[in-house]
């Protein structure tokens, strides 16, 4: 049985989907015995894996909170701590998260996606590198990368949707590609996407300038913009290719931990 | 892929070693390593990960060790708050408790693995 527990973990995380182990951390009573037992738990509907089955002690409606608890804890990608009395004891659970993990996309293979790519890998996003440009976005410029991509920015962008309306909120946008005129199209082409992040580089003047500009000729009202991360990353004072990317991973930790930390883009608009 | 914990696990069991499984399951106050931390006790001192270094940590091998030896899963609590005078390293000022559970190949090994 535990086998199958580990199983289960394992290809979850090989199919890059959340999933929550639940361990009996301390129980007394009749239920002492369970203690050190498991349930595995998708976010869906999908039957939980392990030898915790509470159907032989009479604990089935138990169960079923516990089963809820955990999507529960899934679906706030947060480590929980539970505490039940029953008739026949009481007992502590412990539900582990192992959440999907954060994709983030690269629009824009240049001088900042490089320490980018490299350093949002080492800190556990999927990383996906994208540039129309194949000599940028190349294998060797991006080795650790999970992917990287060459071809024209809007279409290649909308097939990284993978068939799906939309991005999900498990996915972060980064625009930095050489030129204005892409980072636009491809920010009006998921401006209604409910990403985790989505960041635009560029001086405060240029984003000021481009956004009045949508305003004033494609009828697009300012308060669209409001999500848009820009001028992107933390103000730290970054100057090199590095230290940009350093700001720019710090913005996306703080944005995906939920600890908004005072970004460049407050202070400019 | 493939280097998550579980599957560091994996391969362990996969190699035939018994090992026991730390996971800090509540903290209070400041403690190095948050909830949800999760680190391998290995028989031969190959430990894997960290629930926070120093004598804290040292605590959890021990009582690692007694688990894999007689497989009853336990939690630990493990005291930080220590008078910083006290001069022991990793003094942080909180508390954590760490459960502690003995993983085996299928099927379980039951000899000592010591």
């Amino acid at each position: 049985m535990r086998q199958a527990v580990l199983a289960a973990l394992t290809a979850s995380a090989e199919r890059r989907e959340a999933v929550a182990l639940v361990s009996v951390v301390a129980a007394q009573g009749e239920l002492a015995a369970l203690v050190g037992r498991h349930l595995v738990v998708w976010a869906d509907t999908r039957t939980p894996v392990g030898d915790l089955q509470l159907d032989e002690l009479q604990l089935g409606d138990l169960q079923v909170t516990w089963v809820e608890a955990a999507r529960a804890a899934l679906q706030q990608r947060r480590h929980t701590q539970l505490h039940y009395t029953t008739a026949q004891g009481d007992i502590q659970l412990f539900v582990e998260v192992q959440p999907q993990p954060y994709s983030l996309i690269i629009a824009g293979a240049g001088h900042v996606a490089v320490p980018l790519a490299a350093m949002a890998t080492l800190c556990e996003f999927t990383v996906t590198v994208l540039d129309d440009r194949p000599q940028y976005a190349d294998r060797t410029r991006f080795p650790t990368a999970h992917q990287v991509v060459a071809g024209p920015f809007r279409d290649e962008l909308r097939r990284l949707r993978g068939g799906q309306p939309t991005f999900d909120p498990h996915t972060c946008l980064v625009l930095v590609t050489r030129g204005h005129q892409h980072d636009v199209e491809l920010l009006l082409e998921v401006l209604d996407d409910p990403l985790a992040y989505l960041g635009m580089i560029g001086s405060r003047r240029r984003i000021r300038a481009v956004f009045e500009l949508l305003e004033r000729q494609r009828g697009i009202p300012r308060h669209r913009f409001d999500r848009v991360h820009a001028p992107i990353g933390l103000e730290i004072g970054a100057e090199t290719p590095a230290e940009i990317a350093v700001a720019i991973l710090a913005e996306l930790i703080a944005v995906t931990r939920g600890r908004p930390a005072a970004g460049r883009t407050a202070s400019s608009r | 892929m493939g280097t998550t914990f579980y599957h560091q696990l994996q391969q362990l069991l996969d190699d035939g070693m018994s090992v026991a499984v730390a996971t800090i399951v509540q903290v209070k106050g400041s403690t190095p390593r948050e909830v949800g931390t999760k680190m391998i006790v290995h028989p031969y001192g190959k430990h894997i990960g960290t629930v926070g270094g120093g004598c804290g940590e040292a605590d959890v091998i021990r009582v690692g060790l007694d688990v894999l030896v007689d497989g009853q899963p336990r939690t630990v609590r493990i005291d930080l708050t220590e008078p910083i005078q006290m001069e022991s390293l990793g003094v942080c000022g909180g508390i954590l408790d760490v459960l502690i559970e003995r993983w085996c190949p299928d099927p379980p090994a039951e000899q000592d693995p010591r």
